[in-house]
C-alpha cells in the first residue's frame, strides 16, 4: 500500500514538474498510474491528500490556468526554479564543516532533518567530508521533554502554551529562540499575559508545551533585542572592588579576574593580596562559597556581609556548634 | 510524517544523487540517506516504476537492478527531469545551520569562517534563519586554535590549568587528542603523562599553554565522554531552598524539583564532587538547609567556621 501510493506521489510530482503549463485534472486522472481507473470520488480524495503531503514536503504545487479566458479551466504544474535547490557551492574548508555539523545533533528528530540535508547537498553535487576533523566534536542534546515541542514552535513561529514552576501556572508566549546557557536550555519569548519578554527555563516547565494558533502567528523582534535578553543569564555589571587575601593559589577563577595588590595589615603565610571586581548583592555569597581560602580585607562593609554570610552557613548547617572565639589572643 | 511521505522525500533526494555518481555502492548510499541497505533496495525498485506518463518502457527511469542485487551497486539513468534535490524544508535548513553554529562556537580560525560562510549560504539560499542561540563556554579562542594545531601536529603541551570551584592551579604535561563538547562547555581529552591515563580539561579552565617541543605518544583513540552530565556523577542530596536561593533550581540540572505551600522549594540534585556541594551551600548562606542525606552540610559548616576564624585572625575579630 505505502508502495504504490510512494510511486504515485512520486510520478504524480514527475509530471507536474516536466510540464511547462497547467495539467487538469482529467489529464492528471488519466496519465498518473495510481489514479487510473479509480472511481471519481475515490481519486478527488486521494488527489487532494496527495497534494497536501506534497505540499508539506515542500513540492511547490501552483494552481492556475493556461487560458487567461477561460480561467474556471483550473491545473496544475510545479515551477522549476522554485523546486529545486537553488545553486550552492561550498569551498573545501565548507564542506569539511558540514561534515562535522551532520554529527552534532544527538536529538533524534534534528539529526535526521541534518541527515537529510546533508543528503540533498550530496544530491546537487556536494562532499561534505569531516573526515579530516576527528580532533573537533561539538554536541548538541537536550534532555527536556519540552525541548522539540518547543524547538518546533520557534522554526513555525507558534504561540505556545505550558504550566510553568506550578500545574496551574499557565504561560501563553511566542516563542523567540532556545537558548543554551549553564547546562540547561532556556526559551526567550514574548510573555502574553504579562505583555513582556521573559526567559523561561525548559526543565521547570510542567508538561509537555501545546501550540496556539496558526503557524508564522507573530514577528520576531530584531537580534539585539533578543540577545539582550539572553544575556541577562549569564552576565552581571561589576560595581565593586575588593581587596581580598588568596590563600596559594586558590580560587584561580577570582585571582585571573583581579589583579595582585599590596594590603595595609601582615597576611598569614602563603597569601596573597588581589583586587577583585564583584556585583554588589552577589559578591558575599561569592567570596563565601570559597571558605577559608579567600578573606576581605576591604571595604569593612564587605567583610560584615561575608561574616554575616558564614555564620548564616553555621546556623544552616551545624546549629548547635558555638560560633568561633570573636578575639583570639 | 508517514511511511510514504518519508519515502518520497527520500526518493527525490535520491534520483539526482544517483545520476551523479553511477556505480555508487548501496552501503554508501544507505550511510548518506540514514537507511538499511535493504530499504535502498526497496526504494530503488520504486523508482523503477517511476517516470513520464506514457507508460512506454522509455518513460521509466532505468535502473540496473541486477547491478544492485549483485554486485550491490546503483546504475540510475533517464531522470533528466530530476537532476536537482528539492529546496530545504524549514526543518531541514534550521538543524543544519544551528549544528553549524555549533561548530563555529568550537571551531577557531579558517574552520571558524567556514562555519560562519557555510551557515550564511544556507540561510541566504533557504531563507531561513537560527532560531537557536548557543553560549558554549570554549575558552579562549587563541588558546583553542593552538591546541588544535598541536592535535594536528602531534605536540605534546604543558598546561596552566586551574582546578575545579576550591581547586588549586597545576600544571599538567599532557598529549592532546580531542576537543569535544559536553553540556554547553567544551572539554580537551588528553594523556596525562604524569598520570599515565586519560584526562578531561574544560577548556574555559585551561589559562595558558606551552609547547614543550616533543612530540606525542600513539595511547590509542581517548574514551567516548559520558553523554550526560549526570552519569558523571557519584552522589545526590535533597535541599530546602527559601525563595532567594530558587534561582538555584534555575541554574542547575535538577532531579527533582518540588514547590512547598509557603514557596520554599524542596529539590534533590546530583553533584559528583563534594567540594562542589561545600562550595554551593556556603554560597547560600542561611538560604539552604540539607534534607537527606544528614550530615551533608557538615562540611561547609566547618568550612565557615574556619573561614570566621581566619577573618578574625587577619582582621584583628569579628564585628556583631
Amino acid at each position: 500500500m505505502a508502495r504504490r501510493k510512494t510511486e504515485r506521489l512520486v510520478n504524480l510530482t514527475i509530471l507536474l514538474l516536466s510540464s511547462r503549463r497547467f495539467v487538469s485534472r482529467e489529464q492528471i486522472r488519466a496519465t498518473v498510474e495510481g489514479y487510473r481507473g479509480s472511481s471519481e470520488e475515490a481519486f478527488q480524495r486521494m488527489f487532494e491528500r496527495d497534494k497536501d503531503e506534497l505540499r508539506a514536503l515542500g513540492v511547490p504545487i501552483e494552481t492556475g490556468s493556461n487560458d487567461p479566458l477561460f480561467s474556471d479551466e483550473q491545473g496544475y504544474r510545479i515551477s522549476r526554479t522554485d523546486f529545486e535547490l537553488p545553486p550552492i557551492e561550498f569551498t573545501p574548508d565548507e564542506a569539511t564543516v558540514l561534515g562535522l555539523a551532520s554529527t552534532v545533533w544527538q536529538q533524534a528528530s534534528m539529526a535526521e532533518d541534518t541527515t537529510h540535508a546533508l543528503a540533498k547537498l550530496r544530491a546537487a553535487g556536494i562532499e561534505p567530508d569531516a573526515g579530516r576533523l576527528t580532533a573537533l566534536a561539538p554536541r548538541l542534546s537536550a534532555r527536556e521533554e519540552a525541548f522539540e515541542p518547543l524547538w518546533q514552535a520557534v522554526v513555525d513561529r507558534q504561540v505556545v502554551q505550558f504550566g510553568y514552576r506550578t500545574a496551574d501556572e499557565v504561560r501563553t508566549v511566542e516563542p523567540w529562540r532556545l537558548a543554551w546557557r549553564n547546562n540547561s536550555w532556556y526559551l526567550v519569548g514574548h510573555d502574553r499575559d504579562r505583555r513582556a519578554p521573559r526567559v523561561f527555563k525548559l526543565a521547570r516547565m510542567t508538561g509537555v508545551p501545546s501550540t496556539v494558533g496558526e503557524p508564522d502567528a507573530f514577528d520576531r523582534p530584531d537580534e539585539e533585542l533578543i540577545s539582550r535578553h539572553t544575556t541577562v543569564l549569564t552576565s552581571r555589571v561589576a560595581d565593586l572592588t575588593a581587596l581580598l587575601a588568596i590563600r596559594g593559589a586558590r580560587a584561580p577563577a577570582l585571582r585571573r579576574r583581579g589583579a595582585p595588590a599590596q594590603a595595609a595589615r601582615p597576611l598569614p603565610a602563603g597569601f596573597h593580596a588581589y583586587r577583585v571586581p564583584f556585583t554588589s548583592g552577589y559578591a558575599a555569597g561569592e567570596i563565601a562559597s570559597f571558605g577559608a581560602d579567600v578573606v576581605v580585607l576591604e571595604p569593612e562593609t564587605l567583610r560584615a556581609e561575608v561574616v554575616s554570610h558564614l555564620r548564616g552557613v553555621l546556623r544552616a548547617h551545624a546549629p548547635d556548634r558555638p560560633e568561633p572565639q570573636r578575639n583570639p589572643a | 510524517m508517514n511511511t510514504a511521505t518519508t519515502q518520497v522525500a527520500r526518493l527525490l533526494a535520491m534520483v539526482p544523487y544517483l545520476q551523479a555518481r553511477p556505480g555508487v555502492p548501496i552501503a554508501e548510499v544507505a550511510e548518506v540517506f540514514g537507511v538499511t541497505k535493504r530499504q535502498v533496495l526497496a526504494d530503488l525498485n520504486v523508482l523503477w516504476m517511476c517516470g513520464l506518463p506514457g507508460g512506454l518502457p522509455d518513460d521509466l527511469i532505468e535502473i540496473d537492478m541486477d547491478a544492485a542485487e549483485g554486485e550491490g551497486i546503483v546504475h540510475l539513468g533517464n531522470a533528466d527531469y530530476l537532476s536537482r534535490p528539492l529546496r530545504f524544508t524549514r526543518d531541514e535548513a534550521v538543524s543544519l545551520v544551528v549544528a553549524l553554529q555549533a561548530v563555529s562556537e568550537m571551531a577557531s580560525g579558517r574552520l571558524r569562517e567556514a562555519a560562519e560562510s557555510a551557515a550564511s549560504k544556507l540561510a541566504l539560499v533557504t531563507g531561513h534563519h537560527d532560531p537557536v542561540l548557543l553560549a558554549v563556554d570554549t575558552g579562549d579562542e587563541e588558546l583553542r586554535e593552538q591546541l588544535l594545531s598541536a592535535i594536528e601536529a602531534g605536540r605534546r603541551v604543558r598546561l596552566t590549568y586551574d582546578g575545579a570551584t576550591r581547586g588549586e592551579t597545576t600544571t599538567p604535561v599532557v598529549d592532546p587528542a580531542a576537543i569535544q563538547m559536553r553540556d554547553s562547555a567544551a572539554y580537551l581529552q588528553a594523556w596525562s603523562v604524569s598520570r599515565q591515563a586519560w584526562r578531561t580539561y574544560r577548556l574555559d579552565r585551561i589559562a595558558e599553554l606551552a609547547m614543550t617541543g616533543e612530540t606525542i605518544e600513539d595511547h590509542g583513540q581517548p574514551p567516548q565522554l559520558p553523554e550526560g552530565w549526570f552519569d558523571a556523577s557519584d552522589g545526590a542530596v535533597t535541599l530546602l531552598l527559601t525563595q532567594s536561593a530558587a534561582w538555584v533550581a534555575d541554574y542547575y540540572p535538577m532531579l527533582a524539583i518540588d514547590e512547598r505551600q509557603d514557596g520554599h522549594l524542596m529539590v534533590r540534585m546530583a553533584f559528583s564532587d563534594p567540594a562542589w556541594l561545600e562550595s554551593l551551600l556556603l554560597r547560600l548562606g542561611d538560604q539552604a538547609s540539607v534534607l537527606d542525606p544528614f550530615g551533608a552540610g557538615a562540611s561547609a559548616a566547618r568550612a565557615a567556621e574556619e573561614a570566621l576564624a581566619l577573618t578574625a585572625l587577619i582582621c584583628g575579630g569579628l564585628p556583631d
